[in-house]
């Protein structure tokens, strides 16, 4: 196996950039979409219960199922992966803005409003930044589930380790299959300890130091 | 792989560890079964109205797409005992006495196992144990089983301390608290964790195509293989709907469940 | 402190014992990797039917002490006696079976009903159905909760001060002879904790439990004491007396600074309502005609009347002068009546007064029922004699 890392490493070191560019630019996208969402429904408990509810509900569809879904109307490639992807993504990230923001003490907001600041001062000032860490919370949380999506969605070609585990598949009996299975499992679970860390390093550079725990 | 996870324990911070109050609850639970119906009548009728070539009308004959249901749902059932078993009764001993000190390194695991992605898991058991039903279930428990075991340690570890002690003090066996005062207060927490790996294992159940393990995916990579969309969009659908239905079942019970006064 | 302390003498109560005497021979309790041990060889003997308060700084070993007691904690060494029985090397389930155990907010388990907590250990001891419905009934009544009302309640539907009293209830439900109380009544408002004490008071005289009750609060240690121990680090008993002599000569420096200052007004946690003169009110039942009830009144000179529910409970206190202005005297429960019971202090009469901004304060008996009246000059009467005392 070690043989197999050396020989292959700028093939693997290139399909781990992939998977992770993929990861953290879907998670980025998912993040800005979720939160503008909850930005436009929390102050509406039915549009908030309704909000909760498709993220529930998505939350339930199998990826596999839904990369099937999006092959027709985009084709084989990186689309259906980087929709399917985002999608996923954005519905932690969806949840738990809403609870964020509307956990956000009312006496604070009706204080910022009170000092003259305007309804998106407050927001961008006040709630946001109390809201941040639960928002961080369901990044993490986005983060390592679409790590996993993302093996998958090669098998509609799109980028990333994920096309070492099928190669593996194919090849199954041959030469180098376990090692191409092994490597691409194992690479995707160090990725997502490593992002984790580094979200978790954003949490402490992005939270106020009044709030964190 | 598929995505189904269990934010409220993720997610410290996130409310609900298993459900909203009860009216709201109750509606919500009425408008999931109404949906799954809505389309599972509407994927009947076109199956039934539609013109299939030849290859698409053998896999969607009624007969076989039964069987590939039944497929499905009997990896699902198979794995869920084994989890079922092996998880809450791992995550009652990993809350008892000297077991108690490897919890947060098992909490840990269950915590990044989650990354690992299941088609990973699939591949190398099949390369271990060989192709078929037999690797898929193991595959299946091993990828769902950490849910269920991390929802039982979190829901046995959260009940409140003073409580347990009240209960020695009046006189009840570490047994009888653990049955009458831990388990039923930790039910909402593990009943939701539960709910989590039923619908990982329906939608993780469509990787076992790939390691001739049978299900609905078949019908997903036929499709994709043969470029025949029928098929790969009544697979979808079908998983889906099952994702759904047994997420409800899931919903219904831990309403049904949560001890009252809570 | 290896000297056992024994007390010759009834504290000056005749009254129903039912609880059994505790004694502790050398009770030492260590951890594992401390140099110092957390309760250091306690010798302690606790008369049957007596109420022992444990205070101490935290961290003094005395609520190890208590989980010892019931072996919660197990002792390191020592023997604990129950009567004449040694009970060290018993079984702790069945142990705590006999044992009521009593902790802050009490403890109840929030998914069973109420009556199933109260029922738990009755039906661990095989009582039949019917003893056990019987049983609980008769607790929840003895706590001044009505069974009807609130046997099927959970705990969450009942306040903090109710969900105390069911706590008790349920420690008392197998009329276990001895009770042990954790800082009981910690968790409560001032008001209510001071009703919980009158409560436990009424409900200890009906009794006659062995209690040790644990308290960081020494007016309550004052209240509720037959004896009061004093405990410093180790558990190290610096005083078991008698509240009266613990006032009046601390033992220690150590004991005198834990008291506090203001002993003269403590005299005033000294006294119970029940020993200074009560005024008796007239009373009239809700429903009553109102006509009657003020000719009654006028006659007797007074210018209120105490009005009562159907069990002799009062529940508000007009003037006659309201009173003419009705019919029949209203039922309306005035949710601001200031109560005191009999074994209360005048402490506890003047704070609910103060609280109430009333000038007196309604006094109750066996079963809440009224025991008269109490109005603020009495107290000031009392204060003013007091300091005469000290003074001469």
């Amino acid at each position: 196996m070690w043989q197999y890392l050396l020989d292959r490493r700028e093939l693997i070191a290139f399909q781990a950039y992939q998977h992770v560019s993929l990861v953290v630019q879907c998670v980025v996208l998912a993040t800005v979409l979720a939160v503008g969402l909850a930005v436009l429904s929390y102050r509406s408990a039915r549009v908030t219960s309704l909000a909760n509810s498709v993220s529930a509900i998505g939350l339930t569809i199998p990826s596999f199922a839904l990369l099937g879904l999006l092959l027709a109307p985009f084709g084989f490639g990186i689309t259906p992966a980087v929709v399917a992807v985002v999608f996923y993504a954005a519905l932690p990230v969806l949840r738990n803005a809403l609870v964020g923001l509307s956990g956000v003490d009312q006496s604070l907001v009706e204080s910022a409003r009170g000092i003259g600041m305007s309804r998106l001062t407050t927001l961008r000032r006040v709630e946001l930044p109390l809201a941040w860490p639960v928002i961080l919370a369901g990044v993490r949380v986005s983060t390592q589930m679409v790590m996993g999506i993302a093996a998958v969605a090669a098998y509609v070609l799109g980028p990333g380790l994920g096309s070492l585990i099928f190669s593996g598949l194919s090849r199954l009996g041959g030469a180098n299959a376990l090692n191409a299975t092994l490597v691409g499992t194992i690479a995707i679970v160090l990725l997502a300890l490593v992002l984790d860390v580094v979200l978790v390093l954003v949490g402490r550079l992005t939270t106020s130091r009044g709030i964190r725990v | 792989m598929t995505a189904a996870v269990d934010l409220a324990v993720t997610a410290p911070e996130t409310v609900e560890p298993g459900g909203r109050r009860d009216g709201v609850a109750w509606r919500g639970l009425l408008v999931q079964p109404a949906l799954i119906v809505v389309v599972a009548v509407a994927f009947v009728v076109w199956r039934s109205t539609a013109t299939l070539t030849d290859a698409e009308a053998r896999p969607l004959g009624w007969s076989a797409l039964g069987g590939s249901i039944l497929d499905h749902l009997q990896l699902v059932a198979v794995a869920a005992v084994v989890v079922l078993a092996v998880g809450i009764p791992l995550g009652v001993l990993l809350t008892r006495g000297p077991f108690r000190r490897a919890s947060p390194l098992v909490l840990g695991v269950a915590n990044t196992g989650q990354a690992a992605p299941a088609i990973g898991l699939f591949v190398l058991l099949a390369t271990w144990l060989g192709f078929g039903f037999g690797s898929a279930v193991v595959a299946l428990v091993l990828y769902s089983v950490l849910p269920v075991l991390r929802n039982t340690m979190v829901g046995l570890q959260g009940v409140d301390a003073r409580l347990v002690e009240a209960g020695r003090g009046m006189g009840m066996s570490a047994l009888a608290v653990l049955l009458r005062v831990e388990l039923p207060l930790a039910v909402p927490v593990v009943l939701s964790g539960v709910r989590t790996a039923l619908v990982l294992l329906v939608g993780t159940a469509t990787l076992a195509t790939f390691i001739d393990g049978g299900g609905l995916g078949l019908l997903i990579t036929t499709g994709i293989n043969l470029n025949l969309d029928t098929l790969l969009y009544s697979g979808a659908l079908l998983v889906a709907l099952l994702a759904l239905a047994v997420d409800w079942v899931g919903r219904v019970v831990e309403t049904l469940a949560r001890p009252k006064g809570l | 402190m290896s000297e056992t302390l024994t007390h010759a003498g009834d504290p000056a109560h005749d009254r129903t014992v039912s609880g059994v005497a505790i004694r502790l021979e050398g009770v030492t309790k260590r951890y594992p990797g401390q140099s110092e041990p957390a309760v250091d060889a306690v010798d302690l003997e606790i008369a049957a039917g007596e109420t022992v308060m444990f205070v101490g700084p935290s961290g003094c070993g005395k609520t190890t002490l208590l989980k010892m007691l019931n072996r919660l904690i197990e002792p390191s060494g020592g023997k604990i006696f129950l009567g004449d029985e040694d009970v060290t090397g018993q079984d702790p389930d069945q142990l705590r079976r006999r044992i009521g155990y009593v902790i802050q907010a009490g403890g109840l388990f929030p998914h069973m009903t109420v009556g199933t907590n109260i029922g738990l250990v009755p039906g661990m001891l095989k009582w039949d159905r019917k003893r056990i419905a019987e049983r609980i009934d008769e607790l929840l009544d003895l706590v001044g909760l009505d069974p009807e009302v609130y046997r099927d309640r959970f705990p969450k539907e009942l306040s903090g001060g109710q969900q105390q009293r069911v706590g008790v209830a349920r420690a008392l439900a197998a009329d276990p002879p001895v009770l042990l109380m954790d800082e009981p009544f910690g968790a409560v408002d001032p008001i209510t904790r001071q009703r919980l004490q009158d409560e436990l008071l009424r409900i200890q005289e009906e009794l006659g439990k062995t209690i040790v009750f644990v308290t960081h609060d020494f007016d309550e240690a004052v209240k509720l004491g037959d004896r009061i121990v004093v405990f410093d680090v180790g558990a190290r008993v610096v005083q078991y007396d008698t509240p009266e002599a613990i006032l009046a000569e601390p033992a220690e420096d150590y004991v005198a600074d834990f008291v506090g200052a203001g002993a003269t007004l403590k005299q005033l946690t000294l006294t119970r309502v029940g020993d200074t003169g009560l005024h008796t009110p007239v009373t009239a039942a809700a429903g009553e005609d109102s006509a009657a009830v003020v000719t009654r009144a006028t006659a007797a000179g007074e210018q209120y009347v105490v009005v009562t529910d159907g069990r002799g409970r009062p529940i508000s206190w007009p003037s006659v002068a309201e009173l003419t202005r009705t019919t029949t005297v209203p039922a309306t429960r005035d949710e601001r009546l200031p109560v005191v019971g009999l074994r209360s202090t005048l402490n506890d009469a003047l704070d609910t007064m103060l609280a109430a901004s009333q000038g007196g304060v309604v006094v109750t008996g066996r079963r809440d029922a009224v025991a008269g009246v109490l109005v603020v000059e009495q107290v000031m009467a009392a204060i003013q004699s007091t300091r005469g005392e000290t003074r001469g």
